[in-house]
């Protein structure tokens, strides 16, 4: 079932969320935050595709969710990087930085 | 797993965590400088479409739980089942030992349940079986054929007064296949109303019409499946083609499915009776098997009642013939399921008793493991395991065993459901279609979870009921332990019951095996080789030439090099053949009711001798006894003490099978033959009488289907001059088969199979359940010694000899097996009642047999305990004072 917001970005979406949990818990709002610093917003994260993205994670249990307490002392759903999701993450990296050290090389190139 | 318990519904928590998202953003925004307004606005916006994705999100959830769910379950079973194998795994000799326990039980179970599943509880293939009945005439307590004159009134009368939608019969008769290879077939001559009242269509082409079911009809035949299939390959083009039968050629009308073969030993193939006027008129021969179906609302109970009205004319007009024969209505499955019901279902509960055993036995180790483990589930239940999951963590245990001890049995199940078809004494109908289907997995898979249930819940629950505080402090289920001992101990009385009472089953029936052993079935049959020939009708007509026919052979035979005597008979003991007639002593008036009833068997001179039939009185038969000659005959000792008790009855005078009032064919009695036991070693005497062949009345050859069993006594191997016998029948007519071709040795042997059978199969039930009582005897005193070490320990330190050790051991391990022994009694007594039918020269009581068996008992109580009570001495009272045991 898509989601309202899906395009070519979302299996890039999935590893960076891994990639964000993979430092420790946190709930959503968080997770959309912190990829929104750490890009330095040269990635615009449709806030939209973020939670469906978290749900799907957690029916295919790469990610497990449980409620837990926010910084600011309110209940917040917290996201948690499980077993199957980390090997995933590490999956997805290998296959990135392959992915764009040939591409890097290719650009790069001199006839 | 906790988290499930307080997870908020799905709306709830995709609410909720909108809501925070949108919090947490306004909340940023104001700190970035906006309006609060402004704020709340720019966070909405920037989550897009909130409907949208709500619907998404509630989607996504509910298929995040579902498979959650299923996940969590299946981990949770899984993790359960994976300790209770691993704790398995940990002690493989409890395993062993419950695994063979619960595999044999459940195996054999299975095994005979499938059985009784195919002979007794699978229903015939036929359309509403229950509806259609045997119709048999019944007097003196016993079903009898019925005549067609009979039949031909019943059909009458239901006619006016319809209690039958039909009403067919069937009357068994030996065709002669011809061919390459001559072949003699069971047939059936059968009404055209047979198959209609059955119900079943034909696979191919049609069955017989009333038109065809005259006498000077069509000659046409309706072949069954296997005949089909095996001489003919399955070739449907065989329909409207003839075939040789009988010396005659059959149109093929039509071909039955495979599943109206009802079993292997089922009729071949079917031809009409097309009775003639002269049979229909005929009362007084009863030979066919009738069915009927019963018409719509009428119960059976109604229409046996029609029909024995109906019958009580029949026997006024006809008294001579039909006597006080009145009418028995019995459904078919009953009849056709016969006496394999009853002992099949006995075999299923003795088996049952076996499971029982198995079942006490495993609970027992259990409840040995239960006390053995108390330290541990303290400590589980001290670190938070609540009862239930103490409980389910056991029965996950017993469901490993279960699980396994499933696979076990159904192993178990397959050998000895292919052993017991192998080695099934014939007659039982449908056994060779038992096997490992799907109603006896799903009864194997039942008593799997009932077994658990048994073995496995009480000592759960009896873990789970200690006082766990105690054992922590002790290291021992003391507090509890006195209730333990006596479910424990109840346990092991409740196996030597069941035992005791397979035991004295097997007991009566090996007694019974023994005594048929030894009994003296009257005649000789070392050396002695029979084999059956019947001459067709169309082939042999007169009398005359059939007669000729036969002694043609019988001297063809005796010429033969190593045949020492041969003979002719129409019936040879436990052989078919013969019928029964009145016999009336000359002096009484010729009437029915003075008519002793008699097996009639026409032989050749030299029978007696050739069979080894002792001649008590007077002569056998000679070559003088010819036709014209002084009409003479020969009886048995029991039909000699019926007709004339207390005299001699040489040169006596009897009426019987031919003849009329005015001349009744006296015939004299010239010898008196030794009481042969025709029916087999388990049957009574039967009173016999014989005629010369060469005096065999007309009519009798119909009686005896013109077939005769040629007898040849060699000094060595009988089977040696078989093919003298068959080169005999060749050379009077090579399309002539000849069929049971046995020697009297294989003969007997055969006829005491179903003895032998059931023997060895109570007996190796019996056998199992005493072994599986003595491991549950010795599990009880082992364990109770290994408690009471400290005790023993301080008793010998006290002056205690070995002697007083060993008499207190053994005998408070005796005590529960005295408590089963007096119990099995009781229900021994009560069940042997169940199988006094199979008994022979034993009585169902036998107050030796019982003592017997609980003697055995006894001493194998005595030795189960006694192998702990010696270890126990052996201890040394210092070690086992220190002990923390």
């Amino acid at each position: 079932m898509p989601g309202p917001e899906t395009d070519l970005l979302q299996g890039t979406l999935d590893v960076l969320i891994l990639k964000t949990l993979s430092w420790g818990p946190r709930h959503g709002y968080a997770i959309g935050k912190w990829l929104e610093e750490t890009s330095s917003e040269a990635i615009r994260i449709e806030e939209g595709s973020l939670y469906p993205a978290l749900y799907r994670m957690e029916k295919r249990g790469w990610i497990e969710a449980s409620w837990g307490m926010s910084e600011l002392g309110r209940r917040a759903k917290v996201y948690e990087l499980a077993a199957p999701g980390r090997s995933r993450l590490r999956a997805e990296i290998t296959a990135w930085r392959r992915l764009s050290g040939a591409v890097g090389r290719i650009l790069e190139a001199r006839g | 797993m906790s988290w499930r318990f307080w997870q908020p519904a799905l709306r709830r928590e995709v609410e909720e965590e909108i809501a925070f998202h949108l919090e947490m953003r306004t909340r940023d925004l104001i700190t970035d400088g906006f309006s609060p307004e402004a704020a709340r606005l720019e966070a909405r916006r920037r989550l897009g479409d909130i409907d949208a994705m709500r619907r998404h999100l509630l989607t996504l959830g509910r298929e995040r739980n579902r498979t959650m769910h299923r996940t969590e379950w299946l981990a949770e079973l899984w993790q359960d089942l994976a300790y209770g194998f691993r704790t398995l795994a940990r002690n493989p000799g409890f395993t062993a030992v419950a695994l063979l326990t619960l595999g044999i039980g459940i195996g054999g179970t299975t095994a005979i349940f499938s059985a009784v599943n195919a002979v007794v509880l699978r229903p015939l293939p036929v359309p509403e079986v229950h509806r259609v009945m045997l119709v048999s005439e019944y007097s003196g307590g016993r079903l009898g054929n019925v005549s067609v004159g009979n039949l031909v009134d019943w059909q009458a009368a239901n006619a006016a007064r319809p209690v039958f939608s039909e009403l067919g019969a069937i009357d068994w008769v030996n065709l002669t296949l011809s061919g390459t290879e001559p072949e003699r077939l069971l047939g059936a001559r059968v009404t055209a109303d047979y198959f209609r009242a059955l119900r079943v269509a034909p696979l191919a082409g049609r069955v017989f019409t009333p038109d065809e079911d005259v006498p000077g009809g069509p000659k046409v035949v309706v072949l069954g499946h296997r005949l089909w299939q095996r001489r003919f390959a399955g070739d449907p083009a065989i329909v409207r083609q003839t075939i040789p039968l009988n010396g005659q050629a059959y149109t093929v009308i039509g071909i039955m499915p495979a599943s109206f073969d009802f079993s292997t030993g089922t009729e071949a193939l079917w031809v009409p009776a097309a009775f003639t006027a002269e049979q229909r008129a005929q009362h007084d021969e009863h030979y066919l098997t009738v069915y009927g179906r019963l018409a719509e609302g009428v119960s059976m109970a109604a229409a046996e009642s029609m029909l024995k009205e109906v019958q009580r004319v029949l026997s006024k007009r006809y008294p001579d013939a039909n006597g006080n024969n009145t009418v028995r209505l019995q459904p078919m499955m009953q009849q056709y399921v016969g006496d394999a019901r009853g002992q099949l279902l006995l075999i299923l509960g003795a088996v049952g008793l076996v499971l029982l055993i198995a079942c006490a036995n495993v609970a027992n180790l259990l409840l040995a493991r239960g006390a053995a483990r108390a330290r541990e589930l303290a400590i589980r239940a001290s670190i938070g395991a609540g009862k239930g999951r103490i409980v389910r963590q056991l029965l996950a245990e017993s469901g490993a065993l279960a699980v396994a001890a499933a696979a076990v049995g159904i192993v178990v199940a397959w050998a000895v459901i292919r052993t017991l078809v192998a080695a099934a004494p014939p007659g039982v109908p449908r056994l060779e279609q038992a096997g490992l289907d799907l109603p006896t997995l799903g009864f194997a898979f039942l008593m799997t979870g009932t077994s658990t249930l048994l073995f496995g819940l009480a000592p759960a629950l009896r873990a789970a009921g200690s006082n766990l505080q105690g054992v922590l402090r002790t290291g021992q289920a003391r507090s509890s332990s006195g209730k333990r001992d006596w479910l424990r101990q109840g346990l092991v009385s409740a196996e030597v019951a069941l035992a005791l009472m397979l035991l004295v089953g097997a007991t009566l029936l090996v007694r019974t095996a023994i005594h048929l052993q030894q009994m003296d079935p009257g005649f000789l049959p070392q050396g002695v080789l029979t084999g059956r020939l019947a001459l067709p009708a169309e082939k042999y007509q007169s009398p005359e030439e059939l007669q000729r026919a036969f002694e043609r052979v019988l001297a063809e035979l005796a010429a033969a090099p190593g045949v020492r005597r041969a003979a002719l008979a129409t019936q040879v003991p436990m052989g078919p053949g013969g019928g029964d007639n009145g016999l009336i002593p000359e002096g009484k008036a010729l009437d029915h009711t003075n008519a002793v009833g008699s097996r009639l068997r026409i032989v050749s001179p030299g029978y007696l001798a050739t069979m080894g039939i002792p001649l008590m009185l007077g002569r056998d038969f000679g070559p003088d006894d010819r036709a014209g000659a002084t009409r003479v005959m020969l009886v048995n000792e029991a039909l000699a003490a019926r007709l004339f008790p207390g005299e001699n009855p040489i040169g006596k005078r009897v009426a019987c099978c031919e003849g009329e009032p005015a001349d009744p064919r006296w015939k004299t009695v010239v010898g008196v033959a030794g009481n042969v036991r025709s029916s087999g070693p388990t049957e009574e005497v039967q009173p016999e009488f014989f005629l010369p062949i060469a005096q065999t009345p007309d009519v009798a050859w119909n009686w005896i289907g013109r077939a005769m069993n040629l007898v040849a006594r060699t000094d060595g191997d009988p089977m040696v001059v078989a093919p003298s016998l068959r080169e005999a029948v060749r050379r009077l007519d090579p399309s002539l088969p000849i069929f049971r071709l046995e020697t009297m040795e294989s003969t007997l042997a055969t006829s005491l199979a179903p003895v032998r059978f059931r023997t060895a199969l109570l007996g190796a039930l019996a056998a199992t359940g005493l072994l599986l009582a003595l491991v549950g005897i010795y599990g009880v005193i082992a364990y109770v010694v290994t408690r009471r070490r400290r005790e023993i320990g301080v008793r010998m330190a006290l002056g205690a000899s070995t002697g007083n050790v060993l008499r207190l051991v053994v005998g408070q391990g005796l005590r529960p097996v005295l408590v089963g022994i007096g119990v099995g009694t009781v229900g021994a007594l009560a069940a042997t009642r169940l199988v006094s039918s199979w008994l022979r020269g034993v009585s169902p009581t036998d107050p030796a047999t019982f003592i017997g068996v609980a003697m055995v008992i006894v001493a194998v109580g005595s030795v189960a305990s006694l192998i702990p009570a010696r270890r126990a001495t052996k201890v040394s009272a210092l070690e086992a004072i220190r002990s923390d045991g």
